[in-house]
C-alpha cells in the first residue's frame, strides 16, 4: 500500500492534488467532514424530521392533487383513547420496574467482579457473564419458552419432585416477561456499573472501615456515591432498551398486557392511512422517554456528595 | 461485611451464571429430542434435528440474508464512522458537543420508532424493503458505536507521530495508511466485530425494513409464533454457539493486543 502511494507521487497531477490539500487544511477538513455531516443529515436527522412532519398531517401519503392539512388530531387521539393511554402507562411502569430490578440484581454482581473476586480470575469471570451478550432477543425468548412452558424444563422438574399443582402457568404473563427482560438487560447494566466500581480506590473502603464505618454505611456513603455515573448510565441504557422492546413482550408476555412499542408497531402495520397516527405516537414515546431519563439523570447527579479526599 | 462479601456475593454471582446458562443448555438439549414436539423430560435422543436444520433451504437462506446484511452494514458503518471520528477528534467546544449528540442520537431512540422512521423515509424515496434497507438501518444503529470506539483510541494518539512522518516527507494518504490506521487497528477490529454481531442479532430493524426474504431472527420469530419443534432449538443453538464464539474471539483478540503493546 505504501509503495503504491509513494510511486503514485511520481504522477504529477496526483502529487499536486495531494500537496495542494496539505497546504489548505480547511479544504481538506471540509472534504473529510462532508461524508459524516451528510450521513448525520440523511440517516440520523431526516427520517426523524420527516416523522415529526407526518405526525402533524391529516393524511399521509396524500392522494395526488390533494392539499396537505395540518392537524393536532393524532396527538389528541392518544389522550382520548384509554386503550392507548393504558398501554403507554403500562410501558413506563414496566420499564421503570424492570430497570430497578436489573439494578438491584446486577449491582452485587458488578461489585463482586470488580472488588471481591480474586484478581487473577476477574477477567475470566467477566467474560463468562458477557458471553451470552451476542445472542438475539428472539433466541433468548425461545430459550425461556422452553424453560417455562407447561411441558418445559421447570414444570417437568417440579413434576419429578412431586410438587402439587404442577404444571404451573409460568409462561405468557408479567413474570415470564420480567425473567426474559432481565436476561436481555443485565449486561447493559453490568458494564457501566463495573466500569464505575472498578475505579473506586479500595483504600477508601479500608480507611472508612478502620474509622469504624459499618458495612452498610460504607456502601451508602462511599460505594454508591462514587458509582453514581455507572448507575445513571446503566439505568438510562436499560430503560431505553425496555421502553422500545417489541418482540419479547409478544413472545413471553401476556396477551392482555400490550406494551406501547407493540401498539406503535400495530398501528403502522394496520391497513389504511395510519402513518400520521403512528408517527404522533412515536413522537410522544420519544419525547416522554427522553424527558423521563433526562430528569432522572439530573435529579440523581445534582446532589454532589462530599468528595472524600 | 467480610463474611457477607465472602459467601453471599459469590453465591449470588454463580446463581446469576446458572440463570444465564441453564436456559441455553436446556435449548441445546431440546434439539436432541427424538419427537416432533417440545416437551421434557427427554427420553429418546437423536441428532437428526441438528442434521436436518443444516440442510433446510429456508433456514440457510435466512442465515445467508443475515450474513449479507451484517457484511454490508459493517462496511457502511466503518466507511462512515472512520472519517466521522477524525472530524470529531479535531472539533472543539460547543460544535463538538452538538456533533456528538447528533451522532449518538440513534442509540437513544426506541428501536421500533427509528426502524419505522427509516422505513417511511426510504419508502418516500421510492426504495424497496429488503437487504439494502436492512443494511442501511443496521449501519445507522452501528455508526455511533464505531465513532465512540475509534474516538477513544484517537484521543490516545499523539499528534507528534503524524507530524514526524510529514517532516520526513510523507503526504497525508501515507500518514493515514502508515501511521493512523495501524494505530487505530485494535479499535477498528473491535468496531468491525461489534457491527457484525449487532447486525446479525438484530430483530426489530430487520423486521420492519425487510422484504419477503427474512433474516434469521425474523424467520425464527415467525416460526415461534406458529409453533415449536426441536429443530428450532437445534438451529438456535448452532447460531448461538457461532456468534458467542466470534464474540469471545474478538474480546480475547482485543485484550491480547492491548496487553501486547
Amino acid at each position: 500500500m505504501t509503495r503504491l502511494l509513494v510511486s503514485a507521487r511520481q504522477f504529477g497531477p496526483y502529487r499536486s492534488a495531494v500537496d495542494t490539500l496539505a497546504r489548505l487544511p480547511a479544504l481538506r477538513f471540509a472534504l473529510i467532514a462532508a461524508i459524516p455531516i451528510g450521513w448525520i443529515a440523511v440517516a440520523n436527522l431526516a427520517p426523524l424530521a420527516q416523522m415529526v412532519a407526518i405526525s402533524f398531517q391529516d393524511r399521509y401519503p396524500l392522494p395526488p392533487g390533494e392539499p396537505t392539512l395540518w392537524t393536532l388530531n393524532h396527538y389528541a387521539a392518544f389522550f382520548e383513547t384509554p386503550h392507548y393511554l393504558a398501554a403507554f402507562i403500562r410501558s413506563f411502569a414496566f420499564a421503570t420496574l424492570a430497570t430497578l430490578l436489573t439494578l438491584v440484581v446486577m449491582f452485587p454482581i458488578a461489585y463482586y467482579l470488580s472488588k471481591v473476586a480474586p484478581r487473577d480470575r476477574r477477567i475470566r469471570l467477566l467474560l463468562l457473564v458477557i458471553a451470552p451478550f451476542w445472542i438475539s432477543e428472539i433466541v433468548r425468548s425461545f430459550a425461556w419458552i422452553l424453560m417455562l412452558a407447561n411441558r418445559g424444563a421447570v414444570n417437568s422438574a417440579l413434576g419429578l419432585l412431586g410438587i402439587p399443582g404442577a404444571p404451573l402457568d409460568l409462561l405468557y404473563n408479567n413474570v415470564s416477561l420480567t425473567i426474559g427482560v432481565l436476561y436481555l438487560t443485565s449486561l447493559y447494566m453490568l458494564l457501566p456499573l463495573y466500569a464505575a466500581l472498578e475505579k473506586i480506590d479500595g483504600s477508601l473502603l479500608e480507611a472508612a472501615a478502620g474509622l469504624g464505618a459499618s458495612p452498610l454505611k460504607r456502601l451508602w456513603r462511599i460505594v454508591l456515591p462514587l458509582s453514581r455515573d455507572g448507575i445513571v448510565g446503566g439505568c438510562t441504557l436499560v430503560f431505553l432498551l425496555v421502553i422500545g422492546l417489541y418482540a419479547m413482550p409478544q413472545l413471553l408476555g401476556g396477551p392482555d398486557d400490550t406494551l406501547f412499542a407493540a401498539t406503535i408497531g400495530y398501528v403502522f402495520s394496520r391497513a389504511g392511512d395510519s402513518w400520521p397516527l403512528g408517527s404522533a405516537f412515536s413522537m410522544i414515546l420519544i419525547g416522554v422517554a427522553l424527558a423521563y431519563v433526562g430528569l432522572f439523570a439530573v435529579l440523581f447527579r445534582s446532589r454532589k456528595p462530599a468528595r472524600p479526599t | 461485611m467480610k463474611r457477607l462479601s465472602g459467601t453471599a456475593l459469590p453465591i449470588w454471582f454463580w446463581l446469576f451464571v446458572v440463570y444465564l446458562f441453564l436456559p441455553l443448555f436446556v435449548m441445546a438439549a431440546m434439539g436432541f429430542r427424538d419427537s416432533k414436539f417440545i416437551a421434557f423430560p427427554i427420553h429418546d435422543w437423536t441428532t437428526a434435528w441438528y442434521r436436518s436444520v443444516l440442510a433446510d433451504e429456508e433456514i440457510l437462506s435466512a442465515l445467508w440474508i443475515s450474513l449479507q446484511a451484517a457484511l454490508y452494514s459493517t462496511v457502511i458503518a466503518v466507511a462512515i464512522g472512520l472519517p466521522m471520528s477524525f472530524v470529531v477528534a479535531r472539533t472543539r467546544g460547543l460544535l463538538r458537543g452538538l456533533m456528538i449528540a447528533a451522532i449518538v442520537l440513534p442509540a437513544f431512540l426506541p428501536v421500533v420508532v427509528s426502524a419505522i422512521a427509516i422505513r417511511m423515509f426510504l419508502g418516500n424515496l421510492g426504495l424497496e424493503t429488503g437487504i439494502a434497507a436492512i443494511s442501511f438501518g443496521h449501519a445507522i444503529s452501528s455508526v455511533p458505536f464505531v465513532v465512540i470506539m475509534l474516538l477513544t483510541r484517537l484521543n490516545a494518539m499523539s499528534e507528534n507521530m503524524a507530524d514526524a512522518a510529514r517532516n520526513l516527507g510523507a503526504d497525508d494518504l501515507i500518514v493515514l495508511f502508515r501511521i493512523v490506521l495501524p494505530f487505530l487497528a485494535p479499535a477498528l477490529f473491535g468496531a468491525i466485530m461489534f457491527c457484525l454481531l449487532l447486525s446479525f442479532e438484530d430483530f426489530v430493524r430487520s423486521f420492519f425494513l425487510g422484504g419477503n426474504k427474512p433474516t434469521f431472527p425474523v424467520l425464527l420469530y415467525a416460526k415461534l409464533r406458529f409453533g415449536f419443534d426441536p429443530g428450532l432449538a437445534a438451529i438456535s443453538t448452532i447460531v448461538l454457539i457461532a456468534s458467542t464464539a466470534l464474540g469471545l474471539y474478538a474480546e480475547r483478540h482485543i485484550r491480547r493486543r492491548k496487553l501486547g503493546r
